[in-house]
């Protein structure tokens, strides 16, 4: 892997010219993922708190049409809408959140090609920083992540110093996006940049994924979901604001009789209707059930289907969640269950 | 052990409840979570302090916690009057609850910091229930609610202040946020409809999409339906993961039915709900 370095002055140059070229750059901010303006407010600080969502909607939003139709006469006629291929970096995002695009690149190119998510993630060049802030809530060591990795990221930044970062280029699409700012760079320090990597403080690994998995799949009955999932209130929040959460519901909306639009929304397992059938049946029909398949599907289901665990251990579900449902602390209870 | 646990432990020993709602300690010591108890010696786990946010009352109509029997509630001033206001609508009995009530001195979300005038709660600084006025048994001593500036109140003079243009503007920057995760609604002990509207789609009347449309309809037709029935206990704006002010609509619709119908929800259980009967000598100077 490549490894370059770059002073503040030209990432902040680099970012200008990005924004001259009408490139969408999209950094976290305090007010979330927002596209910025000037490229000052880009975020190169390692030690600030997650936002409260993820940047998911930018290349799966919350709510997208995907059909037009119109009734004529005679026959219906269909219109496709075309997603943009506009340039987009994703400036400064922590690895829990870089790391999302390939977990669910993986559901979205399985049975069917999504090319609403494949044209923006093509066309998006993801720029993950280093992290230094951890709180009760992170668990990324124990869903084989890092505050340092840079899976998923097309390039890394490690801050070396008050003035310079760490360039790691992991991929072709990062190779490539960086050869019009070869002026920026200057050669690497990577004896730096691996004393910066080990100094920074890792959350404690709380649970063995491979245990949960293997317990979650002979315990379908257990008496424990009873109470794991009993004070949920069946709101979305968790999944809404996960980086790696994908469901999504398709609604047709009409304008007037004879036009409207197909719409591909978020959609949330935690909701009553979430499986509820036309006859009116529900096999998960109360918030114990609920639950028990959100943990099962990111940490069984969708491990076996992809070998990926759907979960970033970004913590987020857990400090929006309005009734404080720990899913770190649900899955190190699981792990014990696992063990004993 | 406290007054509290006290309390508890005899109501599920005697078994004149099948189970207690109430708060428990949560991550650092001073944050805390709901939590349900069902055997004697769980009743140990309760604490009554600050940061007792939460409003316990959206439980009672929930299947997965009414099943369980007859409830005992921790409950502060602002979540008897949701319990009154479920009384008054029918959706639950008197006997099915035993009220709990909490002497309450005011709550912060910040448990980071210090509780004082900058970081109560806003709703409060106008509390006319720190002494619950329907109970079974009372817990916990008064002192003065810290008294910070009504920011809200602050806010909602400044919409009014604004003419239609403005005020379009204002609404649909900040519903555009909507992700339409429904957490306001679910927190809501008032929201206990079976189908909600949004959910009806033959025909569709309010969309569920996150678009324009659907993110104004939504939020309107909720402040639309809470008129006169919301308690403002705010839980719907702490539980916004995109900071949207709900709280504006419900308050300002709260000093519509109270300034034009002397109505204020959940105050008395014997009370008709103003939506729900009329009198004659209600305002007519609308019809012309």
């Amino acid at each position: 892997m490549e490894e370059k370095i770059i002073s503040k002055e030209n990432l902040l140059k680099l970012c200008s010219d990005l924004l001259k070229n009408n490139v969408d750059v999209i950094t976290p901010g305090e007010k979330g993922y927002v596209k910025i303006k000037n490229e000052n407010e880009v975020a190169l600080n390692s030690k600030t708190k997650h936002t409260k969502a993820s940047f998911k909607e930018y290349i799966f939003p919350k709510s997208e049409p995907i059909i037009y139709y119109k009734k004529n006469q005679n026959d219906v006629e269909i219109i496709e809408p075309k997603v943009e291929e506009k340039t987009t970096v994703i400036f400064g995002a922590k690895p829990c959140d870089i790391r999302s695009i390939n977990i669910l690149s993986k559901i979205f190119n399985w049975d069917y090609k999504d090319e609403f998510f494949n044209v923006r993630a093509n066309n998006t060049v993801l720029i993950g920083l280093m992290c230094e802030y951890a709180d009760e809530f992170c668990f990324c060591t124990s869903v084989n992540l890092s505050p340092t990795s840079v899976e998923g990221s097309d390039i890394f930044l490690l801050p070396l110093d008050e003035n310079n970062f760490a360039v790691r280029i992991v991929t072709e699409k990062g190779t490539n996006f960086l050869k019009s700012y070869e002026n920026y760079l200057t050669p690497g320090n990577t004896e730096k940049s691996k004393a910066v990597e080990a100094a920074v403080k890792q959350p404690e690994k709380v649970f063995d994924a491979e245990k949960v998995k293997e317990w979650i799949t002979g315990n379908f009955e257990s008496e424990y979901w009873n109470s794991v999932g009993r004070m949920c209130l069946g709101c979305a929040q968790c999944a809404f604001v996960c980086p790696v959460c994908h469901c999504f519901d398709i609604v047709d909306e009409d304008y007037n009789y004879s036009e409207g639009r197909r719409m591909k929304n978020w959609d949330g397992c935690q909701f009553d209707m979430f499986t509820k059938h036309a006859s009116g049946h529900n096999p998960r029909n109360d918030q114990t059930k609920r639950y028990r398949q959100r943990i099962s599907h990111k940490f069984k289901y969708y491990p076996d289907k992809f070998d990926e665990i759907l979960c970033t251990g970004c913590g987020r579900c857990s400090r929006g969640c309005p009734v404080s449902i720990d899913i770190k602390g649900i899955v190190t209870e699981i792990n014990e269950l696992a063990k004993a | 052990m406290n007054e509290i646990n006290t309390i508890a432990k005899e109501l599920l020993t005697s078994g004149k409840v099948n189970a207690v709602i109430g708060y428990i300690r949560y991550g650092n010591d001073k944050r805390t979570k709901p939590f349900i108890a069902q055997k004697p010696e769980e009743a140990d786990k309760f604490v009554i302090n600050k940061f007792i946010l939460n409003n316990l009352a959206v439980y009672l109509t929930r299947e997965e916690i009414t099943k369980l029997g007859k409830i005992g509630i921790i409950a502060k001033g602002c979540d008897i009057k949701a319990i009154v206001a479920l009384i008054q609508e029918s959706q639950i009995k008197r006997d099915d609850v035993y009220i709990i009530g909490v002497n309450c001195s005011g709550v912060t979300n910040d448990f980071d910091i210090d509780f004082n005038a900058e970081t109560v709660a806003g709703k409060c600084l106008n509390c006319e229930v720190k002494s619950p006025k329907l109970f079974d048994v009372t817990v916990g001593t008064l002192e003065d609610i810290p008294q910070g500036e009504d920011k809200k109140l602050k806010m909602i003079r400044g919409v009014e202040a604004m003419n239609s243009e403005e005020r379009w503007d204002f609404f649909e920057e900040e519903f555009d946020k909507c992700i339409k995760c429904y957490a306001c609604r679910q927190a809501c002990p008032l929201c206990y409809c079976e189908q909600c509207i949004v959910d009806k789609s033959i025909p569709r009347w309010i969309e569920s999409s996150a678009s324009k449309r659907g993110n104004f309809s939504w939020n309107l037709i909720r402040a639309f339906h809470l008129s006169g029935r919301c308690i403002g206990c705010n839980e719907c704006e702490r539980v916004c993961p995109m900071d949207i002010p709900l709280s504006l609509l419900n308050r300002k619709m709260a000093m519509v039915t109270k300034d034009d119908f002397n109505y204020v929800s959940g105050m008395d259980v014997n009370a008709p709900t103003l939506v729900g009967s009329y009198d004659l000598k209600d305002n007519e100077d609308f019809i012309e």
